[in-house]
Formats: C-alpha cells, sequence, structure tokens
C-alpha cells in the first residue's frame, strides 16, 4: 500500500524552514527536495517505508513512516561535524587527522566575548598566545606573540584572512565577521615557509547557509568604559612637606616655607580621566539557495577615550560581502569583500611628556587652570599641565581598506580540484596634525612660539595570487587515504607615501589647518616621501598520508624567492614533516569509556622569516656626499654610498619541534591537548652590527649591515584542557583551562657582545640587553641590597662615588659591587629582571541554565617583570604615595630611599624601578537572557538575547603602575612602564536579535 | 626548474626612485657626484691633526679634567691601548676616505666620457692621501688596489707590509699625477702639484732622498705656489686667517664651512673643522675668538723654542695671559693636570674667530686646513737635497726663504749642521698642523723628545681592538701593544 506524504523540515534551533533537504525512501533512489519554505510533498510512498531526512550540516534523521502521521520534521544540526574541519592553510583537515599543534577559537567564543579588536578573542584562550595591547586607548592594536619572542625583529604573526595575507592588523576587521580564528603554532605552518617563522593565524569569516532562508541578525551594544586605577599619588600637604623635606635634606631653602597657606589640591588623575562611552552596531544578512550562499554584514562601532573622550577617540565602520556559487558541479567560484573606515583622534598616550605623564608629575598645589605654570613651582622643562595639553592637541587620523579574495575551484577529473584566488589589499592612509602656538611656561619643550600643520597621505596596495592542485585518492579497499597538494603564491605589495609641514595656520586654528592655507615660508615648510615595493614566489607542496586511520603522516615542501633575498641566498627551501598516531584505533588499547580517543603526534620543520628591510643585499647612493668648493665656497652635494650592502642577506630560518598527546576522556566530555615544543631561530637578522671600518661605515650616511648573526631558542609545555558537560536538558555548562610555560634564551651573537635598548628616564644608559646566555631583552642594571642606614655603613660598603660624582649618604640606596672590584658603578649592572613571563594560562567557564547563559574569560601571566618609569626625575614633581614610607633615619626604611634634591645615585636604573609583572585578569563576565521564543513568534523574532558584560573586570596584581598587561611589544625595551594609557573597564548591555 | 627559474624574475626588484650602485657610473655626472663624495671624508681627517698634535712634543691635550676624551689624554701620555675609541675614530674616518675613493676607481672602465682621466686621478689622489694618513699611524694595513673591500675581506684580506702600502701609495700618485691637470679644476680639489708634494712626502718618509727632491722641486719650480705675505699687500701673520685660504702657499687644503649645523652625534658629518672648536679657550670672552673646549695647549717648551723676534711665535701660539690682559678678555680653565693640562697657550693658527657659523659653533667651524703648504714643500724639498747629499746650496735656499719669512735673518751651514736647521724650522714652521709627531718618528728622535715614548712600539699606534676582532685573527697587532 501506498500513501502519499506532505510535510515540512525546519531547524531545531531556530525554528527556521530548511530549503533542499533530500527526501528519500530508504533503500530506493526514489525521493524529493524541500522547497523555500521547507515543505515537501513525496507520492506513492508503502506505508513500511523509513524516510530519510539529509542535509549538509544536520544529523541525518529517519523516520518510519507507519509510525507517525505528523511529517513535521526538526533536524538537529551537526555541531561535531562542522567544528572537526581545521583549516590549515591551501587545505583543511579533519581535527581527528591533525598532525600538528594548532589551537582554534570560534564564533561562539568571540561572541560571548565581542572583543573590540579580533586579536584579543586570542587571549587566553589558547594556549602559548600572546596578546598584550600597545595601549588603553581607542584604536590601539594588539601585540601577537606565539610561544615566545624568537627574534631582535619583527615578531607579530602572519595573518591569513580568507585564504589571503592580510597586514591591516585586526583593528580594521569587525570581530562578528569571524567564523574561526586558528593559530598553527608548529612546524604545520611550513606550507607558508619564509613568511611562516612567527607563527600563523588564520581567520575565517562568516559565509552563509545553503538552502537557508535569509536569516538576518541584529547586534547592538552600549558600554562605559573608566579606569581601572589611578595611582597613589600625594596631596597638596603630603606633597609640600615631602618637598621641602628633599630642599632640606640638600641644605637649600624651602620651597613652601609656609604650608598652611596651601589653598589648592588638584587631583590631576581625576581631571584627565573621565568616564567615556562606547557604542556598537552590527547587521548581518545571511543564507543561500541550493546551490549559492551568501553573506551580507556591517558594522559601526564608536569608542570614546577615558583620558580626553573628545580629543581621543576610535570610529570603525566595516562592511563585508561574501558569495559562493556552484555555477556547475564541477565549478564553484566565490568572492568576498570587505571594506574598513577607520577614524580616529588620538591624545599624546605615550612616554614621557604623555598626558598621563603630566598628570602623574604635575604638583597638587598647581590650579587646573594654570595652563601656562610660569609663577608656579618649577617642575623642569618636560612636565606641562597635562588639561593644556589636551586643550592644545588636534589630529585626525583616518583610513580606508577594501580588502576582498575571488576564488574558482574547479574538479577537473573526479577527486582532481584547482583552486585559483586572488587575494588583495588596497588602503589609503591619511593623518593630519596640527600644533598650534602655544605658551606652556618659560622653556617647556611642548612650547610652539609659531603653529604648524602636519599632513601625511599614504597608500598601500598587495595582492596575493594562488594557484593549487588538490588530488584525494583512496587506495587498498580505502586503507589508504592521500591528499597531495601542489601549488604556487606570488605575492606583491607597494606602498607609497608623501608628507609634508607648513606654518603659518590662519587664525592659529584647527579650522584652517591645510598645507594648501596655511602660509609659512622659510626653512620649517618640509616635505618627503617614500615608496616600498616587495615581491615573494613560491612553489609548494604537501602530501598527506593516513592508514587504517591511524597512521598518519605529512610531508611538506615550500620553496621561496623574494625580492629581499641578495643574490648570493636567492632561493629558500623549507621542509617539514608532521606525524600523528591515533593510539585508540589500535586493537590492543581500543576505546573505552574512560578514554575515548589518543592520538600522538610529533612535527618538525623549518620556517623562514622575511619581515626584513627590502633590498639590504643593494648598495644605495643614499649617504652623504658634501663638500667646499669653489671661489665662493660653497656647500656642494654630491653622492655616496648609504649603509653597507649585505649580498649575503637571508632569511632568518625557524626550527621547531612539537610533541602532542590529543585525548578525549569519559564519554568525549574531557579534552586534553598537551605539547613540547623547542622553537630555535637561527640566523636573526640584526641591524648595524659592529663591522670593520675598512668598509666605509663611519662615513657620512654610511652605516654597519645588517646581518644574519643570532640565535634565539623558545621552548616549554603547554597544556590546554576542556570539560563540557551536559547535565539537564536545562542545565549545561564548560571549562577550558589552559597554560604555557616559556623559556627564552638568546644563544648567539656574532660580531658584538650584545644589543641594547629602550630607554629609562632621560640621559641614562639603554636599560636591556639582548646578550648570549640572557633571555632576550632582559633588563640591565644595578642590584641593590636596601638603604645605607648609617654612616658607618657607607664606609663599609664600595664607594658608590663614581656613580654620580658623590658619595653616598645615610638614606641613600645601597647597590651590590657585583664584579667585586671594591667599587660599585656602571660595570656592575647585571640582570635584574626580564619581562617574559614564565608562566601564561587562561581560564574560562561557561553555563546555561534554562534561558540564562553565564560566561567568564580571565588569564594570567606570572613570573613577568615591568619597569616603572612614569617618575619626572625633577626636584618639585609630585610622588607615588610609596615615597611616604622614604627612609628618615637609621632604621625608617630598608626600601624607599631618602628624599633630596642634591645629587644621588638612587635615580640610576636599579631593581629599585623593576617590580613583578605578574597578574590574573579577569577579562569578562557576561550574563544573558534568551527572551523565550513563544513571546517573539508573534513579532516574527526567532531570537532574542539579552546581556550585561563586564570587560576587564578585575586584575589582580601586585605592580603599581596602571596596567601591567600593556607593552610596546619591542623585543629589547619591552616591559618598561612609560606612564601606559590603562585598558578601560567596561560596563555594557547588549542586545542580540534573530529575524 | 629552468621554469622556476624563469618565473623567479617576478621577484627581481629594484628599488623605485633610488640610484643603486648597479645603475651608477653611467654618465660624467655620477662620477663628479662620487668625486665630491670621496672629498667629504677629508674634513673628517681634523682627528689626525688634533690627535698627531697631542701625541707630540707640541702639546698638551688639555680638555675640561685629566679624563675629558680619555683616549686623546692617553695618547698625550703616551698611555694608550688597542681599546681607545679616538685612534678607532682615525682607522675609521680614513678607511672611509679609501672607501669611496676605491669606489670611482673600481667602476673607472664602465663609462668613457671627456675629463674621467682627471676625475680618476684625482680618485686616487685622494687614496693615496687617506692611505698614507694610516699608514703612518698603524704602519702595516690592509690594501685593495682594485677597489672596495667586500664584507668577508677582512678575515682574509692580510695587513700588507709597511713597504707594500708605500708602493701602493706611490703608486696611486704616480698615476694620478700623469693625468692630473696643472691647474685644479676647481678652488678646494688637488692639482698636479698637490699629488707632487704629497709623493715627494711619501718618499720622504720612506729615507727616498733621490725620489723626493725631484718631485719636490717640480712643484717648486712650477712658479704657481709661493711663501704668502712676500707680495703685495699679504701680511704673513694672516696666513691662518679667513682671508688666506686657498691663497698661493696653499698645495693642498681641506675645505671646511660654517653654513651647515652638526652634532656630536656625528663628528665626521660636520662640514666645519671640529679640531678648531675643540682648541678653542674654554669660557672665552672677548675680542676677535669664539670660546672652545681648551684641547691641544701649547707647552711652555713649545713656546719658548722661537727666538724672541721670530713672527712665527704670535702666528702660532696664543699667550692667554698677556692676551686677557691686553683686550680684557676672560676665560676658565679645564683641566689642571700638569701632565696633559692647561699651559696658558693655545694653538692660534686653528682657533674659532669670531663669525656666523650655524650649531653646534663649536663642531663647525669654517676654518680651512692647509694640509700641505708651499713651506712646508720647501722644507721638505731642503730635507731631501741635504739628506740625500744632493745639492746643500739648493736646500740651504730653500730653508732661508722660509726663514726671512719669519722675520729672522739668512744663514749659511751645511751638511749635519743644516740637517739640525732643517728638523728645528719644520718645528717651528708647521707647529699646531699635525706633523711633529710623524717627523720625530720618522727621523728617529721620537724617543728624546716625547715624554713616554718608546721605541720602536710607540712609532706606531695599536690597531683598534674592534678591527683584531672583526678579523678573527687575520690581524695582528702591533708589536707591543
Amino acid at each position: 500500500q501506498e500513501i502519499n506524504i506532505e510535510g515540512s523540515v525546519s531547524d531545531i534551533d531556530s525554528g527556521m524552514p530548511l530549503l533542499g533537504v533530500n527526501v528519500i525512501i530508504e533503500g530506493t533512489t526514489k525521493g524529493t527536495t524541500t522547497n523555500f519554505d521547507g515543505e515537501f510533498i513525496l507520492r506513492s510512498v508503502p506505508t513500511d517505508a523509513t524516510l530519510v531526512f539529509s542535509y549538509l550540516g544536520y544529523e541525518t534523521k529517519k523516520v518510519n513512516v507507519a509510525e507517525t502521521t505528523d511529517f513535521t520534521i526538526q533536524l538537529q544540526s551537526d555541531t561535531q561535524a562542522l567544528d572537526d574541519v581545521v583549516v590549515i592553510g591551501y587545505g583543511a583537515s579533519s581535527r581527528r587527522k591533525l598532525t600538528g599543534s594548532v589551537s582554534t577559537v570560534d564564533a561562539e567564543s568571540i561572541q560571548d566575548l565581542e572583543p573590540l579588536n579580533a586579536a584579543n578573542a586570542l587571549q587566553g584562550t589558547t594556549a602559548g598566545v600572546s596578546v598584550t595591547p600597545q595601549s588603553g586607548s581607542p584604536g590601539a592594536e594588539s601585540n601577537i606573540r606565539i610561544r615566545g619572542i624568537s627574534t631582535n625583529g619583527d615578531s607579530s604573526p602572519l595573518i591569513i584572512l580568507d585564504g589571503f595575507q592580510y597586514d591591516g592588523g585586526l583593528n580594521s576587521i569587525n570581530p562578528q565577521d569571524i567564523e574561526s580564528i586558528t593559530v598553527l603554532k608548529d612546524a604545520q605552518a611550513a606550507i607558508y615557509g619564509s613568511v611562516g617563522a612567527n607563527g600563523v593565524v588564520l581567520i575565517e569569516t562568516k559565509t552563509g547557509k545553503r538552502n537557508q532562508a535569509a536569516e538576518v541578525t541584529y547586534n547592538t551594544y552600549f558600554g562605559l568604559q573608566q579606569t581601572t586605577r589611578e595611582l597613589p599619588l600625594l596631596n597638596n600637604l603630603e606633597y609640600a612637606l615631602l618637598t621641602n623635606e628633599k630642599y632640606a635634606n640638600a641644605g637649600q631653602n624651602l620651597p613652601f616655607p609656609d604650608v598652611s597657606q596651601l589653598r589648592t589640591n588638584t587631583d590631576w588623575q581625576d581631571e584627565v580621566f573621565d568616564t567615556a562611552a562606547i557604542v556598537s552596531n552590527n547587521v548581518s544578512v545571511r543564507g543561500g539557495s541550493e546551490n549559492t550562499d551568501y553573506s551580507f554584514s556591517a558594522s559601526h562601532l564608536d569608542q570614546k577615550g577615558i583620558v580626553a573622550p573628545e580629543k581621543s577617540n576610535f570610529k570603525r565602520t566595516t562592511a563585508k560581502l561574501s558569495i559562493n556559487t556552484d555555477v556547475r558541479d564541477f565549478l564553484n567560484l566565490s568572492a568576498n569583500v570587505i571594506y574598513t573606515n577607520n577614524r580616529s583622534q588620538g591624545i599624546n598616550s605615550f612616554g614621557l611628556g604623555s598626558v598621563l605623564f603630566n598628570a602623574i608629575n604635575i604638583a597638587p598645589t598647581i590650579r587646573p587652570d594654570r595652563f601656562n605654570l610660569d609663577g608656579t613651582i618649577d617642575l623642569g622643562n618636560e612636565v606641562a599641565n597635562p588639561l593644556a595639553q589636551i586643550a592644545n592637541t588636534f589630529n585626525d587620523f583616518e583610513s580606508n581598506r577594501l580588502s576582498g579574495s575571488f576564488q574558482a575551484e574547479l574538479e577537473y577529473i573526479k577527486d582532481f580540484k584547482l583552486t585559483a584566488r586572488y587575494g588583495f589589499n588596497s588602503s589609503n592612509l591619511n593623518n593630519r596634525e596640527f600644533f598650534p602656538e602655544f605658551d606652556f611656561g618659560t622653556s617647556k619643550v611642548f612650547n610652539r612660539p609659531f603653529n604648524q600643520v602636519n599632513q601625511n597621505q599614504q597608500e598601500f596596495y598587495d595582492y596575493t595570487f594562488d594557484l593549487f592542485n588538490t588530488i584525494e585518492k583512496s587506495f587498498f579497499d580505502k586503507e589508504l587515504d592521500v591528499t597531495f597538494t601542489l601549488g604556487m603564491t606570488a605575492f606583491r605589495t607597494h606602498g607609497e607615501g608623501l608628507f609634508g609641514a607648513r606654518t603659518g595656520v590662519p587664525r592659529n586654528s584647527y579650522e584652517f589647518a591645510d598645507i594648501g592655507t596655511a602660509t609659512g615660508v622659510g626653512d620649517n615648510q618640509t616635505n618627503g616621501s617614500f615608496v616600498s615595493e616587495f615581491r615573494r614566489l613560491s612553489y609548494f607542496s604537501r602530501v598527506q598520508f593516513s592508514f587504517k586511520d591511524r597512521y598518519l603522516l605529512t610531508g611538506i615542501l615550500r620553496r621561496d624567492t623574494s625580492s629581499n633575498f641578495g643574490p648570493n641566498n636567492s632561493t629558500a627551501w623549507f621542509p617539514s614533516v608532521t606525524g600523528g598516531w591515533i593510539i585508540t584505533e589500535e586493537d590492543f588499547i581500543g576505546t573505552n569509556d574512560v578514554l575515548n580517543f589518543a592520538k600522538l603526534r610529533a612535527s618538525y620543520g623549518e620556517l623562514g622569516n622575511d619581515r626584513i628591510p627590502n633590498f639590504l643585499f643593494l648598495s644605495v647612493l643614499s649617504g652623504e656626499a658634501t663638500y667646499v668648493l669653489g671661489d665662493e665656497q660653497n656647500l656642494t652635494n654630491g653622492q655616496a654610498l648609504g649603509p653597507v650592502a649585505n649580498p649575503n642577506v637571508k632569511w632568518e630560518t625557524a626550527k621547531k619541534l612539537d610533541i602532542g598527546l590529543d585525548l578525549k576522556l569519559f564519554d568525549n566530555s574531557l579534552d586534553v591537548t598537551l605539547d613540547y615544543y623547542d622553537n630555535t631561530r637561527e640566523d636573526l637578522l640584526i641591524p648595524f652590527i659592529p663591522t670593520s671600518g675598512i668598509f666605509g661605515t663611519a662615513a657620512p650616511g654610511s652605516s654597519a649591515p645588517t646581518r644574519n648573526a643570532g640565535t634565539v631558542k623558545n621552548y616549554g609545555f603547554e597544556a590546554a584542557i576542556g570539560y563540557s558537560k551536559e547535565v539537564s536538558d536545562n542545565f549545561s555548562f564548560n571549562i577550558n583551562y589552559n597554560v604555557s610555560t616559556i623559556n627564552n634564551e638568546v644563544t648567539k651573537i656574532n660580531g658584538a657582545p650584545f644589543l641594547e635598548g629602550g630607554q629609562f628616564s632621560v640621559g641614562q644608559l639603554p636599560p636591556a640587553r639582548m646578550e648570549v646566555g640572557q633571555p632576550i631583552g632582559y633588563f640591565y642594571g644595578l642590584k641593590t641590597d636596601g638603604i645605607f642606614q648609617n654612616q658607618t655603613e657607607v664606609e663599609a660598603h664600595p664607594s658608590q662615588r663614581e656613580l654620580a660624582g658623590v658619595d653616598a649618604s645615610p638614606g641613600d640606596i645601597r647597590f651590590v659591587d657585583v664584579n667585586g672590584d671594591g667599587i660599585v658603578n656602571q660595570d656592575d649592572r647585571t640582570n635584574i629582571g626580564d619581562p617574559i613571563p614564565d608562566v601564561t594560562m587562561g581560564l574560562n567557564l561557561s553555563f546555561t541554565y534554562k534561558n540564562f547563559e553565564f560566561s567568564a574569560y580571565s588569564f594570567a601571566n606570572l613570573g613577568s617583570d615591568i619597569v616603572r618609569n612614569f617618575e619626572r626625575d625633577q626636584p618639585n614633581v609630585n610622588m607615588l604615595s610609596r615615597r611616604l614610607d622614604r627612609w628618615t633615619g637609621p632604621g625608617t626604611s630598608t626600601i624607599e630611599p631618602r628624599v633630596t634634591t642634591a645629587a644621588t645615585a638612587n635615580k640610576l636604573f636599579s631593581d629599585y624601578f623593576v617590580e613583578d609583572g605578574s597578574f590574573l585578569r579577569i577579562q569578562t563576565i557576561s550574563l544573558g537572557y534568551f527572551v523565550p521564543e513563544k513571546a517573539l513568534q508573534s513579532v516574527g523574532i526567532s531570537s532574542l538575547k539579552l546581556y550585561a558584560k563586564v570587560d576587564n573586570a578585575f586584575t589582580f596584581t601586585e605592580y603599581s603602575g596602571y596596567d601591567p598587561t600593556a607593552s610596546t611589544g619591542a623585543p629589547i625595551g619591552g616591559g618598561i612602564d612609560l606612564g601606559f594609557y590603562p585598558l578601560p573597564r567596561t560596563f555594557s548591555l547588549g542586545l542580540n536579535v534573530k529575524l | 626548474f629552468s621554469l622556476l627559474s624563469c618565473a623567479d624574475d617576478f621577484v627581481e626588484e629594484k628599488p623605485p626612485y633610488q640610484l643603486t650602485s648597479d645603475t651608477f657610473f653611467e654618465t660624467a655626472e655620477d662620477f663628479e657626484a662620487a668625486l665630491i663624495g670621496a672629498y667629504d671624508p677629508l674634513q673628517a681627517t681634523y682627528v689626525n691633526v688634533i690627535l698627531g698634535e697631542i701625541a707630540s712634543d707640541n702639546t698638551h691635550a688639555g680638555g675640561e679634567s685629566a679624563t675629558d676624551v680619555v683616549g686623546w689624554q692617553q695618547v698625550d701620555k703616551m698611555e694608550h691601548t688597542p681599546v681607545n675609541d679616538n685612534i678607532d675614530d682615525v682607522w675609521d674616518f680614513n678607511f672611509a676616505g679609501v672607501y669611496r675613493a676605491s669606489y670611482i676607481i673600481e667602476n673607472k672602465d664602465k663609462i668613457d666620457f671627456e675629463g674621467k682621466s682627471q676625475i680618476i686621478a684625482e680618485a686616487r689622489f685622494l687614496r693615496a692621501y687617506f692611505n698614507f694618513e694610516l699608514v703612518k699611524w698603524f704602519g702595516a694595513i690592509p690594501i685593495k688596489p682594485e677597489g672596495r673591500f667586500e664584507l668577508g675581506e677582512e678575515t682574509s684580506i692580510p695587513r700588507s707590509s709597511v713597504e707594500d702600502v708605500y708602493t701602493y701609495i706611490e703608486n696611486d700618485l704616480n698615476l694620478a699625477i700623469a693625468d692630473m691637470s696643472l691647474e685644479s679644476p676647481q678652488v678646494g680639489r688637488a692639482s698636479k702639484a698637490s699629488a707632487q708634494a704629497l709623493l715627494g712626502k711619501v718618499h720622504l718618509y720612506q729615507d727616498e732622498f733621490i725620489l723626493a727632491a725631484p718631485v719636490l722641486n717640480a712643484v717648486i719650480n712650477s712658479g704657481q705656489f709661493r711663501l704668502y705675505g712676500t707680495q703685495g699687500d699679504e701680511e704673513f701673520l694672516n696666513l691662518f686667517e679667513y682671508n688666506a685660504e686657498n691663497s698661493a702657499e696653499s698645495v693642498f687644503e681641506v675645505q671646511y664651512t660654517g653654513a651647515e649645523g652638526a652634532g656630536f652625534g656625528c663628528l665626521q658629518c660636520s662640514e666645519g673643522n671640529v679640531m678648531v672648536g675643540f682648541s678653542g679657550v674654554r669660557g672665552y670672552s672677548g675680542p676677535v675668538y669664539e670660546s672652545g673646549f681648551g684641547f691641544n695647549l701649547p707647552t711652555q717648551e713649545t713656546f719658548d723654542a722661537f727666538e724672541a723676534n721670530d713672527l712665527r711665535r704670535e702666528l702660532s701660539i696664543l699667550d692667554i695671559e698677556a692676551w686677557a690682559d691686553e683686550t680684557g678678555a676672560s676665560y676658565t680653565i679645564g683641566n689642571q693636570d700638569p701632565r696633559t693640562g692647561h699651559t696658558g697657550y693655545y694653538n692660534k693658527k686653528y682657533l674659532p674667530r669670531k663669525n656666523d657659523n650655524l650649531g653646534d659653533a663649536n663642531l663647525t667651524q669654517p676654518n680651512n686646513y692647509r694640509a700641505i703648504r708651499y713651506a712646508d714643500v720647501l722644507l721638505m724639498a731642503a730635507e731631501a737635497l741635504n739628506r740625500g747629499n744632493i745639492d746643500d746650496a739648493l736646500a740651504l735656499d730653500y730653508v732661508n726663504q722660509v726663514r726671512v719669512r719669519a722675520g729672522l735673518s739668512e744663514i749659511d751651514v751645511s751638511g749635519s749642521q743644516l740637517t739640525e736647521e732643517i728638523f728645528e724650522q719644520r718645528r717651528l714652521e708647521l707647529v699646531g698642523e699635525g706633523h711633529r709627531f710623524f717627523d720625530l718618528v720618522r727621523t728617529g728622535r721620537a724617543a728624546e723628545a716625547i715624554q713616554g715614548f718608546t721605541a720602536p712600539k710607540n712609532n706606531v699606534f695599536p690597531i683598534p681592538i674592534e678591527e683584531i676582532q672583526f678579523s678573527q685573527g687575520n690581524w695582528s697587532q702591533n708589536t707591543g701593544y
């Protein structure tokens, strides 16, 4: 007997009808597909038949016709199947068969975190990946470091966005457009050859789904930001008394002879910090028909700064469109275009002369409206009124970026697929700065005797052209699966810039600040330009074997040539091998209730870093050639060679070893990943490395060459543990923890005993070094041993006279005579810390209970050091309140030296200024509520989530500065806090709607 | 792989809009531009002059204190070691000159054009000039006649013997003389006589009197030069003033100007004469002069070497106390160490005069350095004629020309007495100009004249420690250091 069946198919979660679901009578070829409304009609179905509903990305469902009359079918999306695929560059692998060390962050985590910058989604969520913001100011970029710092040069990883090289900074990508972020940490990245040494971050953006009606989402949030911390500084009375004491200790007249006369008590931090708003709106439409899917999205973010919100802010507008269509069974075309507009304004937020630096150092006895400090206490030339500084700051930065890719995939024979892809980035950067004529007080460095406008326009263009062929074949009854990829990539980038500056802006006003409008003449009108060009050509192949589903082996070979490589080293080969063994596939182990899956993997390979200055192998006539010639004794210009060329210049080589173990335990609820890694970076490119004078390095405009001359090693352990459990229909939770250790050591520098960098205070020796046997960029300074309590102690100690030209006095810091030569001088400097954490970790948990969803993300660094360098060394500046505990007589302090205006060595770079930078930060706490579907159906909304979130909620740290997480990211000289603009704490309310 | 290499053309890029070595020396203009580049390092040879003077018995190091420019202080006391930044400067700055001149010579055959031979000849003169300074200071040095040194050659090219270095210098000069025009093409550039005078000097330094005499005589007989102050309204005492720059006495002169600023970060980049600001009177306030750093202080013994009626004492040495009494000028005293400090005298030939040079004014004094003066040529010729037993009468004539110009009477001596007279005149005539130390060394009189001098160790200076390290054992240290 046969019947006709009418029914419909929808998504069990969203209730959305599914288009194009295959409905087949089991055991036959007879069937149909659902229409646009998810409905189907199947005629002449035997009453004992079983219907099979199958749909890509969903679990297949079988329904026995005899058992039901209601054919309203709901399909469950197969998250397991989707999560299982991991992009690995020029292809993908199932996570199960992955042989390299790879971390991923999925859309869900990004949705939870809703970071301003996609880079922050990696912070604390991925083992071995360190993300440090360059500043808390709006629009600041973050540094990403994968498994330590391996080079004195550029340590940032390669960013691949939907297959093409993306150099725009993650700040220009809308985080809500991201489907997944994948980090290749080991030799797996060798497919990227000379660009892969710093690791590779692969970003896949969201696409539409086939056979799905348009899904519209709208996400928005509004937040208020404030500073997490104000430094404890002296109030007016404390300040006056301590300053008096400084003078008294030096036998000088007191600057505040009558402290009872103090009237003004300005809290300068209160003056400069503000509560600032942040607003984000994001809309997307995604869907697809049987052969085509599409995705459109647009977003706008407007963030104001917590210091000077009107002068410091960031606006990002993005639009993205992607289309993917099967033109024929064998031909797929896709296009993906992203537009970003960034606008920002900024205040001086960095180092000596920053607004916060001034707020910390200016005297509390000065009224906020004293924009010109003449007649107030002398604070030296560098400290000015921060409010006056804000009022005189004018700038505007705008960038427009268009990036995208076009791709064709042709399956010309079954299992033989050819992919051609063209990716591009095109960007315009536009910067305008205005410095009005203003007098901050006699001889202040900020003073502008005349106004000036600076303009700067840059444009960059690059393309990546990929052509590769993939063959997937099975042999021996599917016992052996082989995937072979062979291809090439051509990359070109070109940049140009024009700069100009002019004085004489009419009315001293930003309104008229333009080079064309300004009227200045003379030496202060300057201009300049640059042109850059870089090309790379690569061939690569990868072969992946899987035997009996348990023995896995991948070999990668890539060949690179690049316009940066000299004639003597023009071609680079990068080989790697990765292997895996799925132990639980073996009969003698098998799976059981406890152990569901176990895979042992190992990888070794070589990768390169070609991010080096262009054309180092070529002699450029950029030297200075000026001589005096002729009767009139005129300066005459000729031409001379610039920096010495190095024809042997080549890429840096990273040798990466990784041994790992992946486990799934307890009914797949516990995931464990363990890794040991060893990255050795050889042939580090060291600029200006001292070189014999016979090469003319001392000639004007010349300099020593850049040479491959160093080795840095990073090694450590990583572990990631995840546990997820669906306790009941109403309650489920998951918890993820990751930890990694870093050991960093410089093992070789040729031609120089050490390299130094960084800056501490003014006019002091560089505080950071790169030296064999030490971590890269370790702090090099004097070691302290308490405070001299009395003259006897001073006399019993080796003389410290050489340090500051005066003998130490009781109350001064006692420095250790490290080299034991009976005298304390700069030769006694030694390792007093390093900015690289020993251990980094992240702990993230989330649970859902009925309609509520809670998540918390946290991360921690242990064992990093940070240098306190935001106190100006001037007699009358304000001080941290810790100085109240200063030494004032025998036994009063063993930590804080006396205060004095006299010359002392106390201000020299020593471990007195080095603090433990370890911290634990609760980054995000979020509580969401899903409005019940019943309440929504009437208004046509399929899902509505309301949430409240706190970002940067708490930081547990001993560090006394604003923010232990901020760093310049400089390999040598990072970890020195010049008064970083702290990351704000943000309280926000948000709304996610799906239609 | 032929397919691969073909596609590799894709990466064969040039820096856009930049002149590179590959595309240079393709026009006559390129050669002229490169030649200016080779003259430029002459300005950095101020270090040779001031340190040569400090090394001799003429002057004390001076400065702010006994540790101010410690490398100079050590040389003054003949206590210098291979660790000495200032001796390293002499090595680096002069090799920079060799490198730039060699760059032109290396490309001499790339194109042909009218006037090329003159440019190549000047490049050879300059290379010889810098190499001669280097061999004077360091003895055996690495040389590469065909062109520039290339990275890596510091570990393979040996230090050539002093003899070979001199042969190489002579070869450059002989080729230069053959091609050079009689007249300098432009004020400030070398002429045939410049090269001849330098060649004569090079021979004299090797006691090759037979070879030195004719080439020095050729300069004298060219009629191009005369002693300043012997014609028209010239005033001998103005010889080192601005208005006597590039005068008829100047056989070769290093040109300086104050028209461009300079900084301590790159002293060799200054277009001014850095030696002059360093030689100025500390804290000076008064007429005629500007203040300076108070280095290179003539000793009492140097002052006393002049006869009272010798005009050259007034020309060469400023007695600051007398000057202050006379003009009311004020000044301060820095280094008071008896061995290296204050003497009351300053090197008047190269003191900063009041002028409108740009900052840092101490580094941009425009005083030209009279590298080879006609008086020097006369005395060198006299020495060659006398010590080579060629013609004492002619030698005496040359010496008397120099004496008379200085306000002294003619004398009549010969043989070894004449030799002594020539040595004495060289000291008095050329004091403050950086020649004394090397004159003493080449005539074997340094040990008796210079306190702390040990022969043969101090006949040359140590190879800088950095260079020994760069060469990875290829270059050995000079004996005794």
